[in-house]
C-alpha cells in the first residue's frame, strides 16, 4: 500500500461506515452497470464488477507494487515482490493457453525497442515519486487519498502527452513482440512463463537472503495475490484481453482536451484504429475505462464501509509537488512503455510476452533513481 | 479534503454519464488490441509493418 493511503487510513480508529461515500460508490456503480446493460452489453457489466472486486481486494490487502519494489531495492525484502509474482502466475494459467488456443482472446503483447526502454524507465522514476503505479493510483484515489487525486490528474495529463510522443519514438525502431506460445505452443509457452517466474522468484529470494532480509510474503499477500489473480482472469474472460489500466487514462484526458478545444485527432496516435475508435465512442465502450471505474468505486465502497472517508488533512506542498511530477512521469512513461505495472508487467508476463520482463527490469532501474529523488520532496527512501 | 472529494466524485460521475449519453456506443466494449494491425495494448502498429 502506498504511504499516502496509509496516512489516510491511520487518521483515526475505525469508527463507523461513511454512508455518504458508501452510498455514492454503490449508486454510481449500479448506474454504470444499468447503462451498459441497457446497451445489451453484459460483458461490460462484468468488467465493471471485475474492477469493483479488484478495488476491494487491493484496498483490503493493501497490495502495493510501489512500496514492495522500494522495500526490495532499499532493504532486500522480497515478500511483496513475490506477492506480485503470485498474481502473475495465477493469471498466466488462463491467459497463455486461452490466448493461444482461442481466436476470441488475445494476450498483452508489445514490441521491444527504445520506446519500451525509455517509457518503462521513466515510469519507474515516476511511480516512486507519485507513491503509486497505475492500479495503486486508482485504488488509493478510491480509498480517499487526496494526494493521489493530484497524482491521478497529472497521470492523465502525462498519458495524453505520451500519446503525442509515442509515434515518433516508435519510429526509432524495435522488434515485433516475442511471445512464448509462438515458439513453444500453448502449454509449452505456459511452462516457459511459469519457469521464468520461478527463476525471477529464486533470484529475489537469493538477494533477500544475502541481505538478511525477509522473503516470505505475508498471508494476506499470498491470499490477496491469488484473489487478484483470479479477478484478473475474470477480467480477461469478460474483455477478451488481459487487464489494462492506463489506456483509459489516456482516453479520459484526450476527451477532456477535445472539450477544451485541442484537436488531437490529427496526431499519429489518434489516427491508429483503436485509439481513434475510443476517442469517438462512449467512454463506457473502452474496456480499460470500465475496469478503472469499477476499481475506483470498489475501493471507495470498501474504504467508506469501515471508517469516515477522506478525513485526513492535505499533505505538505512538497509532497503534492512530488505527486504531480510523479504522475506526469508515470503517464508519459506508461504510454511509451505500453502500459503500467498491470498492462505491461502483470498482463505482459502473464501473456508470455518478453516485453513484460523488459518492462520490469527497466522500471526497477527507474525506481532506483526515483527512490534517490524522494528525499528532495520530503519523502522517505524506505 | 472531504468536500473536494464530493465535488470530484459528482463531477466525474456526471462526466462519465454525459460522455455515454452524447457519444455513440456501437456494440460490445473493445480494447485497441481488437483492431487489425494492433501490436500493443494501446493499438500501436508492429515495427515490422512500418518498415
Amino acid at each position: 500500500m502506498t504511504t499516502a493511503t496509509l496516512e489516510t487510513r491511520a487518521a483515526g480508529p475505525a469508527a463507523h461506515a461513511d454512508f455518504l461515500f458508501l452510498g455514492l460508490s454503490l449508486i454510481a456503480t449500479a448506474v454504470l452497470i444499468a447503462l451498459v446493460l441497457l446497451d445489451g452489453q453484459p460483458a461490460s457489466a462484468a468488467l465493471i464488477l471485475g474492477g469493483f472486486g479488484l478495488g476491494i481486494a487491493f484496498l483490503k490487502v493493501e497490495f502495493s507494487f510501489t512500496a514492495s519494489w522500494r522495500r526490495f531495492l532499499t532493504k532486500g525484502e522480497a515478500g511483496g515482490m513475490l506477492g506480485g509474482l503470485i498474481v502473475i502466475a495465477v493469471t498466466a494459467l488462463a491467459v497463455v493457453p486461452v490466448a493461444a488456443l482461442s481466436p476470441k482472446f488475445g494476450g498483452a503483447i508489445a514490441p521491444i525497442g527504445p520506446s519500451l526502454l525509455i517509457g518503462s524507465f521513466t515510469f519507474g522514476i515516476g511511480m516512486q515519486l507519485a507513491n503509486g503505479c497505475g492500479s495503486g493510483t486508482l485504488y488509493t484515489v478510491g480509498g480517499g487519498s487526496g494526494r493521489m487525486l493530484v497524482t491521478l490528474l497529472f497521470f492523465v495529463i502525462g498519458s495524453v502527452l505520451g500519446s503525442l510522443s509515442l509515434p515518433p519514438v516508435l519510429a526509432l525502431g524495435g522488434i515485433d513482440p516475442v511471445l512464448a506460445s509462438h515458439y513453444f505452443g500453448p502449454w509449452g509457452g505456459l511452462a516457459v512463463t511459469l519457469a521464468s517466474l520461478a527463476a525471477v522468484a529464486a533470484a529475489m529470494i537469493a538477494v533477500a537472503k544475502r541481505r538478511g532480509a525477509n522473503f516470505i510474503p505475508s498471508r494476506s499477500y499470498i491470499a490477496g495475490g491469488i484473489v487478484i489473480g483470479l479477478l484478473c482472469i475474470a477480467v480477461f474472460w469478460a474483455g477478451g484481453h488481459p487487464w489494462s489500466v492506463t489506456f483509459g487514462y489516456t482516453v479520459w484526458g484526450a476527451k477532456i482536451a477535445m472539450l477544451l478545444g485541442f484537436n488531437l485527432s490529427s496526431f499519429g496516435f489518434w489516427q491508429w484504429a483503436g485509439p481513434k475508435h475510443a476517442l469517438a465512442q462512449s467512454v463506457l465502450s473502452d474496456t480499460s475505462s470500465l475496469t478503472d471505474f469499477g476499481m475506483l468505486f470498489g475501493a471507495m465502497a470498501a474504504a467508506a464501509a469501515t471508517k469516515p472517508f477522506a478525513s485526513a488533512k492535505w499533505p505538505p506542498a512538497k509532497s503534492l509537488l512530488a505527486a504531480a511530477i510523479g504522475g506526469l512521469l508515470c503517464g508519459w512513461g506508461a504510454r511509451l512503455g505500453f502500459g503500467c505495472n498491470i498492462g505491461a508487467f502483470v498482463s505482459g508476463v502473464a501473456s508470455g510476452s518478453l516485453h513484460g520482463w523488459v518492462w520490469f527490469g527497466m522500471a526497477l532501474l527507474g525506481c532506483l533513481v526515483g527512490i534517490r529523488l524522494r528525499p528532495l520532496f520530503g519523502l522517505s527512501r524506505d | 479534503m472531504r468536500k473536494v472529494y464530493i465535488a470530484v466524485v459528482l463531477i466525474g460521475f456526471a462526466a462519465i454519464v454525459a460522455s455515454h449519453l452524447t457519444s455513440p456506443s456501437s456494440g460490445r466494449a473493445v480494447s485497441p488490441e481488437d483492431f487489425a494491425g494492433a501490436c500493443a495494448p494501446c493499438g500501436a502498429p508492429c515495427p515490422s509493418v512500418k518498415k
